[in-house]
């Protein structure tokens, strides 16, 4: 009866409650958002990289070698030298090995020169491997293999040819040596779907007429020359390392961050993104709290259009009482009334969340490489919207004891 | 209640047969440990690293008796690893390999030299020991432990009575390895208790 009232209340002021619900809506909509995109973003770096037990680099933090290797944010500060990576390799823990190479670009994609191990070595989401869409993984000197975002971005099919630019956002282009794409990698959400990757030999190989960081003008080394000469690797940027039992896990770590002859860091990719996490936990909190703070102003300002509505409804609860309705009633009317709004501006507000998702899933997901799942609520975000309501309850409680007094002391006086 | 972090100090040796020698030398907290816990299978390997004032209260090298034995009743301490670390009673885990040690940093400085410039022995004189141990005398203790446990699995939650047995440990930094990859926590006295419920 009082629920037929509330919501018939509701509809004769249709567009003024509207209002109010559609900001209650998407108070709820931003705050289910951010919570979205926290939970999709934590996940989705976690499963960057699976499977790999130790991240070794200069010495550095282990949040930046993390951000550098597996990331491609930011730079080394130095090199891993050829001499100390044989020493880890040779070592009796490791199981296997592979050093990746970062520093040269194409467009707006990084380079990496690796091994042909880095793709049955390198896992992401627990456990899975990269997978090859087109064509095959590099067996010659200039084959590159690219992630399925460098392909979708700048169109290149089997077999295109490629131009490497040398360093990171330079004009020079190592154009003295093509590439050819041999393969296209499967969509895996990691940075790897914005990496060209050649190998460790090819790095060395467009670097060979760049002796002094810039171009030695007048000659060219010809493709075949190079292909005929001895292409080692005197530095890599970082090598991941797997080791043959976990138990010795950490005794290499500790060796490897002990290593006399150069100052090294290993690290476990867990580890370091703990700790990253850490950091960005501070930002994460600031943007839960301000959209908090959003619907607790769309809840202030129903709380405003209910006070507001109290004195065109005086005749409307005078009434109620003169038919007998205590102003207990009234009371309850009026939280009644603003449960029903947020409880419809919380279900807009998860409609209008879903809708939002279905729209930028895919740019967000080409933009920053970040896959946004599309699941029903979880627990926690029913535990949210039962919350908001509860709140609004609370809130309207306000102006309905005031309304709770009022008609009190106009069921008493005659005058209108 | 942190400690500062104490820079260590470079000590450079005056003797020019060691201006090729590279010079490293580890940070060092007081009050904070390191603990590395490796799950696999049955087994639980843990390694700790604690600074010496953490255990025994001072870092110079022991030569008084009490000294001594202080350190040595730290070092029994060290090698009963389920009364410091305990471990649910169903997980029913028991001891398979302990060590404990202390180490200087010295100790590592002197081993090295030794190895790499053994033909400099003689230049590499007392002198300059004393002048080490003053001037970068932190010492480590590092113990070694190997369980084996019926059910691995229910050991999820560690209790760290080490705070207990020693006063002036603060806080340990914990790596952990499991089934379920690699993680990070830090257990402080206040709070001695690892949950360790998500790496399994």
């Amino acid at each position: 009866m009082i629920l037929r009232l509330a919501f018939g209340s509701l509809m004769a002021r249709a567009l003024t409650v509207g209002m109010t619900i559609l900001a209650i809506a998407l108070s709820v909509a931003l705050f289910l958002g951010v919570e979205k995109v926290r939970t999709g973003a934590k996940a989705s770096f976690a499963d960057t990289i699976s499977g790999t037990d130790l991240i070794v680099g200069a010495r550095s933090g282990s949040v930046q070698l993390l951000l550098y290797s597996v990331f491609r944010i930011g730079n080394a500060t130095n090199n891993l030298t050829w001499e100390s990576y044989q020493d880890i390799a040779a070592r009796p823990e490791v199981d296997w090995i592979v050093p990746i190479s970062l520093g040269d670009s194409h467009h707006q994609f990084r380079v990496m020169g690796t091994t042909t191990a880095f793709f049955d070595r390198y896992k992401y989401r627990s456990g899975q491997s990269l997978e090859v869409r087109d064509g095959a993984i590099m067996s010659d000197l200039f084959d590159t293999v690219i992630g399925a975002d460098v392909a979708a971005t700048l169109g290149y099919e089997i077999n295109d040819p490629i131009v490497v630019a040398h360093g990171l956002a330079s004009f020079t282009e190592h154009d003295d040596q093509p590439f050819r794409v041999s393969g296209i990698l499967e969509k895996t959400g990691t940075p790897v779907d914005r990496t060209v990757i050649v190998s460790l030999k090819a790095i060395e190989a467009i670097h060979v007429d760049w002796k002094s960081g810039a171009k030695t003008s007048g000659k060219s080394t010809a493709a075949h020359v190079i292909r005929e000469m001895e292409l080692q690797p005197q530095a890599v940027t970082a090598a991941f390392v797997g080791v043959k039992g976990r138990l010795q896990v950490f005794g290499l770590q500790r060796s490897i961050n002990e290593y006399k002859q150069e100052p090294l860091l290993a690290v476990l990719p867990g580890v370091a993104l703990q700790e990253l996490w850490q950091i960005v936990g501070i930002a994460e909190t600031a943007l839960i709290a301000v959209s908090g703070m959003v619907v607790i102003t769309a809840l202030i300002g129903m709380m405003a259009t209910i006070f507001s509505s109290l004195n065109e409804r005086r005749r409307e609860m005078a009434i109620f009482r003169a038919m007998g309705a205590r102003p207990r009633v009234i009371l309850g009317l009026l939280v009644l009334e603003a449960s029903l709004m947020t409880a419809i501006g919380a279900i807009l507000g998860l409609m209008f969340l879903y809708i939002g998702l279905f729209i930028v899933q895919p740019l967000v997901d080409s933009a920053f490489g970040l896959w946004l799942p599309i699941d029903p609520p979880t627990l926690r975000e029913v535990w949210v919207l039962l919350s908001v309501i509860a709140a609004s309850a609370i809130v309207s409680l306000v102006p309905a004891l005031r309304a709770y007094r009022l008609s009190l002391a106009d069921g008493m006086m005659v005058k209108i | 209640m942190k400690t500062l972090p104490l820079a260590a100090v470079v000590v450079v040796t005056a003797t020019s047969a060691f201006a090729e020698e590279a010079r490293q030398v580890d940070a060092h907290e007081h009050g904070v440990g390191q603990l590395d816990i490796a799950f696999d299978g049955n087994q639980i390997a843990i390694e700790l690293h604690a600074p010496g004032s953490d255990i025994v209260g001072f870092e110079y090298a022991a030569e008084s008796s009490d000294d001594r034995a202080a350190v040595d009743a730290a070092v029994a301490k060290l090698a009963v690893p389920l009364d410091l670390f305990v471990l649910p009673a169903a997980a029913a885990c028991s001891v398979v390999q302990a060590s404990a040690e202390l180490e200087s940093e010295d100790a590592h400085e002197e081993e090295h030299a030794n190895d790499d410039h053994a033909e400099h022995d003689e230049e590499h004189n007392e002198a300059d020991h004393a002048k080490h141990e003053e001037e970068s005398g932190h010492t480590e203790f590092h113990a070694e432990y190997l369980l084996t446990c019926a059910q691995p699995d229910a050991a999820s939650e560690i209790t760290f009575t080490y705070f207990e047995t020693f006063p002036n440990a603060l806080e340990l930094e914990v790596q952990v390895v499991s089934d379920a990859g690699a993680n990070a926590f830090e257990v402080e006295r206040d709070n001695p208790k690892l949950d360790l419920r998500g790496m399994f």
